[in-house]
């Protein structure tokens, strides 16, 4: 039991926190200028073993407190005018501050073609030594953070429930890799069930922790939008990927681009406005990107030949074969050969010209 | 109670209460108990039955004992009516048939004309002796013609060693297992005379001759798809379990329906196999009796798992992936069919046999087949070519869902396919035929065969093919067990191009041939 040693001022939080009816506005104004057991004291005297029961409960699940004045506490919140009093975290509370960040948020219903972005801005973004913000949500969110979670810069998530049960439960693993090797962030209280007011807060914060905010895909109306509108509040600058027009889950994303947003179709788009913003970035990978390793157009022969029958849009096998008039073995190995060279791919046994 | 007048004779009605001296000697005169062998079908295999007949003295009447289910004893109401318009008496006494094992449930109207011979022996009409050594397996029609029973080759079977006697239309099918032992009769009026030596047993019909493969769709219809007819020669030659996923209208059932004719035909054992179980589940069987093409079996989506992998109550009868034995199982929109009938058939799978259990007992079928399956890549069906599927990722998870990992780890050939090309589509050019593509099969096979003879083991991959392996095992591209796959592909692709060594053209175009894979697990 913890009743015999003092309890730290995060435990005060911790409880005022965990008070039922205190929002995030009404814990900001009772923390404005007292420290928390000073305002525990204010309001309800004594019940020093609640605090006592809450604090364990929180060294039991590894999740610690942060308050304004914890010098964890990120640095990007500090003026702002919606940051949270309290923060609970799982993992490591410092990588909030170690790297630039970037959110990739967007829909929870994905087409393939989001979820492939995703997957590949958050990997490549780690690599680059950039931590990736999101929400742990289904989708663009998941996506992102698995890509995240391959190598390098600590992965970030902000989630809208309590910390103690992993929500959306099919991401409890995700979530647990990212406690791992970064941060799972939340401003509800342990024990708290997502409610529906959650999200759009937890998407405000989302914003408020992240150098730039890259949508990769949303409908008009999503709950990305929320965490736009709250980065354009604050003057963080917001980048869509542009998709396409016949796609309802690129309507948001095209819309974004419309009105100003910088669009996205390389890491190098966001690394530029990252570097805009003022943000020094770490040193550049150090393997060039395939595109950058010169080519060795193949001498004439089959090779050269499917080289020239293949385009740049997705092209069967079907149709390569008659076209350059090969059997499949000798089709698949050249078309092979290319790929190790950089100048074909296969996607999904469709293949082209890079 | 219930009550036959015989009016065969047309002008007597018996006294029941008056017997006049004549009537009475007549009746003692008499033989009064008979027992002829007979069989019937039990799932699918035959149960040798005894159908024994006893006249007595009574109030006249049929009684059938012995578990009888509704065909059964609906037999007395045709058995009567035949022996009557074959000219032949109806005794107007009590009948009681029992067959024999009493305890066995007996189905179906095979043991018509057993009862009928019976009823004849035992009332005197024919000798005992001439029914020595003899079995009886016939349906009666109404007008004393014998008609076809299901399952005659597992009949046959039950009846062996005894002389057996066939509706003249099921002769050819016991004859496959009974050769001279087995006779075929048209009519019980016919069945009386040979037996009372008045007449011999008639001519078999002559055998139709078999066409090897006439009537099997061909592959030259099929126009371009150089990549599903390429799937379809690999699955013949190397027994490749293929699944073809592809947008509407790209061709999958016109391709699984030209497999079979890719496939050399069954051996002799194997065509006995298939045929004993197309007989016993009453299937169409060719012309020739003998199923010498690998069947083709292609079940609804709907079908239940019991008409899937066998069973039912009593009789356990075989399903379809038994019926599909030595031939081709093809599942068309694989991903609508209940998860559980999916699941049920990796055992089989594995195994190439199912064992059916229930309370009455446990029965083993073949289900050696080789399966083909044909689905969608997402529910709007475009998501195979890059870029224009739109479904959202719940829903094409909730699509996928069906298929686990176990049972797509069954399949060595995942395909994706194309709509045809329009040009393919418009041009007069008529694609390779089946013969030429089954030649090749046939070549690769016995390459493989040759191979496996001569006990040299295969020669290694060429280091190329090593490399590209490797690599895609080293970036978790490629699991254990797929390397294993693509290994066995490759080495069928090498057979059918007719190359000794495994080289780095036969192990891309073995990885091409699963590229659809991460099509139906995202």
């Amino acid at each position: 039991m913890t009743a015999g040693r003092a309890l730290p001022e995060e435990a005060y939080a911790a409880a005022l926190a965990s008070m039922p009816k205190v929002g995030p506005a009404a814990l900001r104004r009772m923390l404005a200028d007292v420290p928390p057991s000073v305002a525990w004291s204010r309001c309800t005297p004594g019940h020093e073993a609640a605090v006592a029961r809450i604090w364990e409960r929180h060294e039991e699940l590894e999740i610690s407190v942060l308050t304004t004045s914890s010098p964890e506490y990120p640095d990007s919140l500090l003026g702002d005018p919606d940051a949270p009093a309290v923060l609970f975290c799982r993992g490591n509370p410092a990588a909030v501050n170690q790297c630039p960040t970037v959110a990739l948020v967007g829909t929870r219903s994905p087409t393939r073609y989001g979820i492939g972005v995703a997957a590949q801005f958050g990997a490549e973004l780690a690599a680059a030594g950039v931590s990736v913000v999101s929400g742990l949500a289904l989708g663009i969110d998941g996506a992102a953070h698995e890509g995240a979670c391959a190598a390098g810069a600590p992965p970030i998530a902000v989630v809208a429930g309590g910390l103690g049960e992993p929500y959306p439960r099919r991401h409890a693993g995700l979530w647990e890799r990212v406690a791992d090797q970064g941060v799972v962030i939340s401003e509800s209280p342990v024990g708290i069930r997502t409610e529906k007011w959650r999200f759009p807060v937890r998407n405000v914060l989302l914003a408020g922790l992240s150098d730039v905010v890259v949508v990769v895909e949303s409908r008009h109306h999503g709950g990305s939008m929320h965490t736009v509108n709250a980065a354009m509040a604050r003057g963080i600058p917001v980048g869509a990927v542009p998709g396409s027009i016949r796609s309802p889950t690129s309507e948001g994303t095209n819309a974004l681009l419309a009105d100003g947003a910088f669009p996205v179709c390389s890491l190098a788009d966001i690394l530029v406005a990252l570097s805009l913003n003022g943000v020094s970035l770490p040193a550049p990978p150090l393997s060039l990107p395939p595109s950058a390793q010169p080519r060795v157009v193949p001498g004439p022969g089959a090779d050269r030949q499917i080289l020239e029958a293949l385009s740049p849009d997705p092209t069967s096998l079907d149709r390569l074969a008659r076209m350059t008039g090969l059997d499949l073995p000798a089709l698949c190995g050249g078309l092979e050969r290319l790929a190790q060279a950089g100048l074909a791919r296969d996607v999904g046994g469709w293949w082209e010209r890079t | 109670m219930k009550w036959w007048f015989a009016r065969a004779d047309g002008n007597k009605t018996p006294n029941l209460t008056d017997r006049s001296p004549e009537v009475h000697s007549q009746m003692l005169g008499v033989r009064m108990l008979s027992a002829i062998a007979a069989a019937t079908l039990s799932g699918a295999v035959g149960r040798s039955v005894s159908v024994e007949v006893h006249v007595s003295n009574g109030l006249p009447g049929f009684t059938i004992v012995g578990l009888p289910d509704a065909a059964v004893r609906e037999s007395r109401d045709r058995v009567r009516a035949a022996l009557l318009s074959s000219g032949l008496p109806w005794p107007l006494r009590r009948v009681t048939v029992n067959l024999a094992p009493s305890g066995v449930r007996k189905g179906g109207a095979g043991l018509d004309l057993a009862m009928a011979v019976g009823l004849l022996v035992a009332t005197g009409e024919l000798p005992a002796a001439c029914t020595e050594g003899m079995a009886f397996c016939g349906e009666l029609g109404l007008n004393g013609s014998l008609r076809h029973v299901p399952g005659m080759i597992a009949l046959a079977d039950a009846t062996a060693p005894l002389q057996l006697v066939v509706p003249l239309a099921d002769l050819r099918e016991a004859a496959l297992v009974r050769g001279e032992a087995a006779h075929g009769v048209s009519t019980l009026a016919e069945l009386c005379g040979i037996l009372k030596g008045q007449a011999r047993w008639p001519e078999p019909p002559l055998a139709p001759a078999t066409s090897a493969s006439s009537g099997l769709p061909d592959l030259a219809d099929v126009r371009g798809q150089a990549v599903g007819r390429h799937a379809l020669e690999v699955a013949a030659a190397g027994a490749h379990h293929l699944l073809m996923v592809g947008p509407p209208g790209s061709g999958k059932s016109m391709l699984a329906e030209r497999l079979p004719g890719l496939l050399p035909p069954l051996s002799h054992e194997e065509a006995m196999t298939v045929t004993r179980i197309h007989s016993a589940a009453g299937c169409a069987l060719p012309e020739g009796v003998l199923v010498s093409r690998p069947p083709f079996r292609a079940p609804h989506h709907r079908a239940s798992i019991v008409a899937l992998i066998g069973g039912g109550s009593w009789s356990l009868r075989p399903g379809e992936i038994t019926l599909a034995t030595h031939g081709i199982l093809f599942l068309d929109e694989m991903g609508e069919f209940p998860v559980a009938a999916l699941e049920a058939l990796r055992q089989p799978l594995e195994e190439g046999v199912i064992r059916v259990s229930r309370a009455g007992g446990t029965v083993t079928f073949p289900a050696g087949f080789l399966l083909v399956a044909a689905m969608n890549p997402c529910p709007c069906g475009e998501g195979v070519y890059p870029g224009s599927c739109k479904c959202s990722v719940i829903d094409r998870a909730r699509y996928t869902r069906r298929l686990s990992a176990p049972l797509l780890d069954r399949f060595d050939l995942i395909v994706p396919l194309a709509r045809p090309d329009p040009d393919d589509l418009l041009s007069d050019i008529r694609g390779e035929s089946t013969a030429v593509s089954a030649a090749r099969v046939a070549a690769a096979r016995s390459r493989a065969a040759d191979r496996t003879a001569s006990g040299e083991g295969e020669p290694p991959v060429h280091p190329d093919g090593t490399r590209l392996l490797a690599s895609r095992l080293r970036a978790g591209q490629l699991s254990a067990r797929g390397l294993h796959k693509v290994s066995a592909v490759a080495r069928t692709v090498a057979d059918l191009a007719g190359d000794e060594q495994v080289g780095h053209g036969h192990v891309c175009d073995a990885l091409s041939l699963r590229a659809a894979r991460t099509t139906v697990t995202t």
